[in-house]
């Protein structure tokens, strides 16, 4: 056994071993190599001498007939991609509406008009949008507008078919909001500070107050414009107003709202309403 | 006949065995598929000739049948002509001094070297990339294209028998 290791036989095995795993390396990484240029020119003739003689010639057809074949595979193939995309549609549709549909079943006084993000506002850093409903579904200004997990803005514009969101990181919001565990009541309202990293603010705290980071935030629903009981987020941070001495919490909505899509607009819901019409009674 | 126009004849005939073997499993519709696979009829050549010839000249068929299957299908040298080679050189030396081989013998060869040679092209070609349902194909494809070429290397046994016995160093 030591003799045939030491023998000239291994020599040339190994020799032969490494120019193949050479021959691999170069032509696995060079196309059009000149080794398998000169093999499929050795075997081209081989190939189509033997492939002739083995051919089925009922597969032989007349230009006409490939010529008509064409047109009916290509007018087919018309017909299935544009089934593609009314599948696609439909697809997207039923996404949409499922998402929204634990909520109805949740909230049966709700009408729920499900909408599509149309563009965005390139200038407002605050996120607002555009959706795809407007007064024709019977969108109005002021309607609470839903994220997939939360109240995420407001209708404040409304056209024909279009309408304009206006989300909780902006400043102009204004929501009355609880906090589910302690009950402290505060504003939440959008700050130029937090609003790049989908934050939002719940001010007007007291000193008293006992949240903590982790308290789930919802509305509180006192103005009747928006219903009670919406989630809006989670605290993540509790903060001093330096200027007028109250506090805040940072709260981080469920939704990122820079990149959501579909949103569902609630046009009515129980009680909505009902503290404005009371006020105006007064 | 001298010794080297036996000899001469003989790698002659091993040749035309391969080319003719390459041509049978390579154009379509010539074999049929069995249990959705055919023979490597090029590696039961190698592996028939590999048991009655030395080792270098087993690794040079074995070389050459592992060539012509990489180039056949891939248009690259890979993983057969390496595994070829190396079978065929070891088959070689292992029948000249280790277990000679007797018919039952090659039988024992023929089983080690097939299973190893689509083992090696099952793990390099479908495990190591993680293949999706690798496994499924391996029982559909590969299984059955190792059982064959086994069977169908005991005719080239005979066929290379003949072939050395006829036309070997000593019958000259």
């Amino acid at each position: 056994m030591k003799e045939f290791f030491q023998s000239p036989k291994i020599k040339i095995f190994l020799s032969v071993l490494l120019v193949l795993i050479m021959l691999s390396v170069f032509t696995r990484n060079v196309e059009n190599n000149v080794i398998s240029a000169t093999f499929n020119t050795l075997t081209y003739g081989m190939s189509k001498v033997t492939a002739a003689a083995t051919s089925d010639n009922s597969d032989n057809k007349s230009y006409d007939e490939l010529k008509k074949e064409n047109e009916e595979l290509k007018t087919a193939n018309r017909d299935l991609r544009s089934r593609l995309v009314d599948y696609y549609e439909v697809k997207e549709e039923n996404t949409r509406l499922w998402m929204f549909y634990e909520l109805k079943k949740e909230h049966e006084d709700y009408t729920l008009i499900p909408a599509t993000v149309l563009r965005r506002d390139t200038n407002d850093e605050f996120g607002s949008f555009t959706i795809d409903k407007g007064t024709e579904s019977a969108v109005s200004v002021g309607d609470p507008v839903m994220g997939e997990n939360g109240l995420i803005g407001w209708i404040s514009e409304a056209d024909v078919y279009t309408a304009k969101v206006v989300t909780i990181l902006s400043p102009q919001t204004s929501i009355g909001a609880i906090d589910k565990a302690t009950g402290d009541a505060g504003i939440i309202t959008g700050s130029a500070k937090y609003a790049d990293d989908n934050l939002t603010m719940l001010s007007k705290l007291t000193s008293e107050n006992k949240i903590e980071k982790g308290d789930i935030i919802t509305s509180s629903g006192s103005s009747g414009i928006y219903p009670k009981g919406m989630v809006l987020g989670e605290v993540t941070e509790i903060g001093y107003d330096t200027y007028d001495t109250s506090r805040y919490a940072v709260v981080k909505p469920y939704d990122d709202i820079s990149t959501v899509v579909n949103v569902a607009v609630i046009s009515d819901f129980k009680g909505q309403g009902e503290i404005l019409k009371k006020e105006s009674g007064d | 006949m001298s010794e080297r126009s036996n000899s001469f004849f003989r790698y002659l005939a091993y040749v035309i065995e391969l080319i003719l073997t390459f041509i049978l499993c390579t154009t379509p519709g010539l074999l049929p598929e069995i249990f959705g696979a055919k023979p490597a009829l090029v590696v039961c050549v190698a592996l028939t000739v590999a048991v009655f010839e030395r080792e270098i000249p087993a690794m040079i068929i074995g070389l050459l049948a592992g060539i012509l299957t990489d180039l056949g299908y891939t248009d690259s040298i890979g993983i057969f002509a390496i595994s070829l080679t190396i079978i065929c050189f070891i088959v070689g030396y292992a029948a000249n001094n280790l277990i000679v081989a007797k018919f039952f013998n090659y039988l024992l060869y023929a089983f080690v070297a097939v299973g190893l040679l689509f083992m090696i092209y099952f793990l390099v070609i479908f495990v190591i990339p993680g293949t999706e349902h690798m496994w499924d194909y391996f029982v559909a494809h590969i299984v059955s294209r190792m059982v064959q070429t086994f069977l169908f290397s005991i005719p080239f046994y005979f066929i290379n028998h003949f072939i050395y016995s006829t036309l070997s160093p000593e019958a000259g």
